[in-house]
């Protein structure tokens, strides 16, 4: 038997508002999945259906090719990890291991023999005998991992477990799923709303917007090619410019004189959206190229990357540009070229 | 801040005065073979004697009633934390609504009087279940209703202080039933809110008299009143030593109490 889910249709609503519409997904075996969203799009409901703690209105959930609908929390044969910190606080890191395998009637040397591997895997050898309270939040959340993991789960469900941890231990924490997930080989569903954490660690994201999937595609398909503006928006930063469409594919910024080609796209006439990346604007040192002519606006040092804001001239449009390389060394004031890469362009109707 | 301690230091001394001259007098009373009209300053500390209060606890009769009090009082205990904390988890777990109504069916006995209750109770189950009306152990559901207030609130607090729905999603995550949840994580993170309701459920099923008066139970309470004729003294003796019990009791409901709040 494969060890997958498979949401199918599903639909869940509380009072008028639709958490879920027509949810379908398939996370496979070894698979990590990220249900990305702004907060209140149905990402945790999806989790939480999955794991039967919600009961969907409409379809159907699937684990390793059963229906799981019907059955209670208990018997559905999911690990979840939560986003408070979740151990027993009564019991020490090692009770709160046994403690599925325990409910599983599991043999003591079984038990111990299982809590030993699961430490190892999570590094914590020497926390057995700690309570939560004496080990800090990313260790607690690496307990509940291993805790999620010692039942053998079919797919392991984890709902923004890094969202409680500071930023460097969440970097950490991340990773050490990653790895973790990766050796265990378990089908993983991945709750995040934020879209860093969602590229770094997914197989493929699955973007959702007011309880409907966007797009599921490979971080890199959803970050090079969102399939609609609401992607383009949410993952990633974007300049979101207001055209005009002169003709097919081809626009000009409102306000400015300079037209430029852009791939065939739905919109063909009128007034449109441009979306396009910081990093896909180049940006030239010297005035008077045939790009768009523009002022430095602001500069933001960020380590890795640069950003700049220009105002284009002639107009009220400020876009951001970023950069990795060093030698974009400009200063608030200087006037620069920019030219888009207009492959990279999406439109959309306003 | 001097003022303020000093008042509040002072109205200890008060409230200390009001339980502690009585229970003196109380004392004297019973444990000094003295007669009462001839009790004097001069004669505070002569013939102190525990007679008394020995021939109160070999008469078989408070034997029965304390015997009695003490069985229905751990019943009523038992039966408070298995009905209530279920019952509250679930109230966390669903709308704030079932919370909301659950607070207010248990505050309800403090406006209800204690003959209503009884006169509803025996018309109830006079007819249709008469083992309720005699046998003693019929008073434990009067009692729990009775202790309600008390017991509500302790558990209540107890439960605020868990992330209660986190908690019981991961232990039905890792295949535990309800009542494994609520045996094993539920009620061991309460172990100070539950230690608190019963004692505070004892120290009412202690005190209570009315209900069993009413419904005929011979309790301690009925006992100390009943054999002030035959023996005041004793009697006397006894109450002495009840009111330390349940002093007993509240100072460590408080204790816990502090525990839970911490």
């Amino acid at each position: 038997m494969t060890r997958n889910i498979e949401f199918r249709d599903v639909a869940k609503s509380f009072g008028a508002v639709n958490a879920l519409v027509d949810f379908a997904i398939r996370v496979d075996e070894g698979e990590l999945v990220t249900l990305l969203g702004p907060s209140g799009c149905g990402k945790s409901t999806a989790l939480r259906v999955a794991a039967g703690f919600e009961i969907c209105d409409s379809g159907d959930v699937l684990i390793g090719g059963t229906s799981v609908v019907a059955l209670p929390a208990s018997k559905r044969g999911t690990g979840m990890v939560f986003q408070n910190y979740s151990l027993f606080p009564h019991l020490t890191v090692h009770e709160n291991l046994e403690f599925g395998m325990k409910v599983r009637k599991m043999s003591r040397s079984q038990r111990t023999a299982r809590v030993g591997e699961l430490l190892d895997l999570v590094r914590l050898a020497g926390l057995a005998e700690r309570y939560p309270h004496q080990i800090s939040g990313g260790q607690q959340q690496r307990v509940a991992l291993a805790r999620a993991l010692a039942i053998e789960p079919q797919v392991l469900l984890l709902d923004e477990p890094l969202s409680a941890l500071d930023a460097t231990v969440r970097v950490e924490v991340r990773e050490e799923i990653r790895r973790i997930q990766r050796t265990s080989g378990i089908a993983t569903v991945f709750v995040t709303h934020d879209q860093e954490e969602a590229l770094a660690i997914s197989d493929r994201i699955c973007v959702m917007c007011d309880g409907r999937v966007e797009q599921i595609a490979t971080p890199h398909v959803v970050y090079r090619s969102p399939a609609t503006p609401f992607v383009a928006r949410f993952v990633g930063k974007v300049n979101d410019l207001a055209v005009e469409m002169t003709a097919p594919s081809r626009v000009r910024l409102r306000g400015h004189a300079l037209e430029f080609a852009v791939p065939p796209s739905e919109v063909q006439s009128g007034e449109a959206r441009l979306l396009i990346r910081p990093e896909d604007i180049c940006v030239a040192g010297s005035a008077g190229g045939d790009g768009l002519q523009g002022r430095v606006d602001g500069v933001q040092f960020g380590g890795a990357t640069t950003s700049l804001d220009v105002a284009i001239a002639g107009t009220n449009h400020v876009v951001r540009v970023s950069d990795s390389t060093r030698a974009m060394q400009f200063g608030i004031g200087d006037a620069v070229s920019l030219r888009f890469d207009t492959e990279r362009v999406l439109l959309t109707r306003e | 801040m001097k003022i303020s301690r000093l008042s509040a230091w002072f109205t200890i001394g008060i409230v200390a005065v009001f339980y502690i001259v009585p229970m003196l007098a109380m004392a004297r009373f019973a444990f000094q073979r003295v007669p009462v009209i001839k009790l004097s300053w001069g004669n505070v500390f002569q013939k102190w004697t525990l007679q008394p209060l020995v021939d109160s606890f070999g008469a078989t009769e408070f034997q029965r009633a304390a015997s009695l009090s003490v069985t229905l009082a751990i019943a009523t205990a038992l039966v408070t934390i298995v009905l209530l904390l279920p019952t509250m988890a679930f109230a966390h777990l669903s709308s704030p609504r079932t919370r909301r109504f659950i607070e207010i069916s248990a505050v309800l006995p403090f406006v209800v009087p204690a003959i209503a209750l009884v006169v509803g109770f025996a018309g109830t189950f006079r007819d249709t279940l008469p083992i309720l009306i005699r046998s003693s152990f019929g008073l434990v559901p009067l009692y729990v209703i009775t202790a309600l207030p008390f017991t509500h609130r302790t558990l209540e607090n107890g439960l605020a202080a868990l992330d209660i729905r986190t908690l019981v999603n991961a232990s039905r995550s890792l295949g535990a039933s309800w009542w494994r949840t609520i045996a094993f994580v539920i009620a061991p993170n309460m172990r100070a809110s539950i230690a608190t309701a019963s004692f505070l459920a004892f120290t009412v099923v202690l005190g209570e008299f009315t209900i069993a008066s009413l419904l005929l139970k011979n309790t301690l309470p009925l006992y100390l009143s009943y054999s002030q004729g035959s023996n005041p003294q004793g009697t006397f003796g006894l109450g002495i030593v009840l009111v330390v019990i349940s002093t007993v009791f509240v100072a460590m409901s408080n204790r816990f109490g502090k525990k839970v709040r911490s």
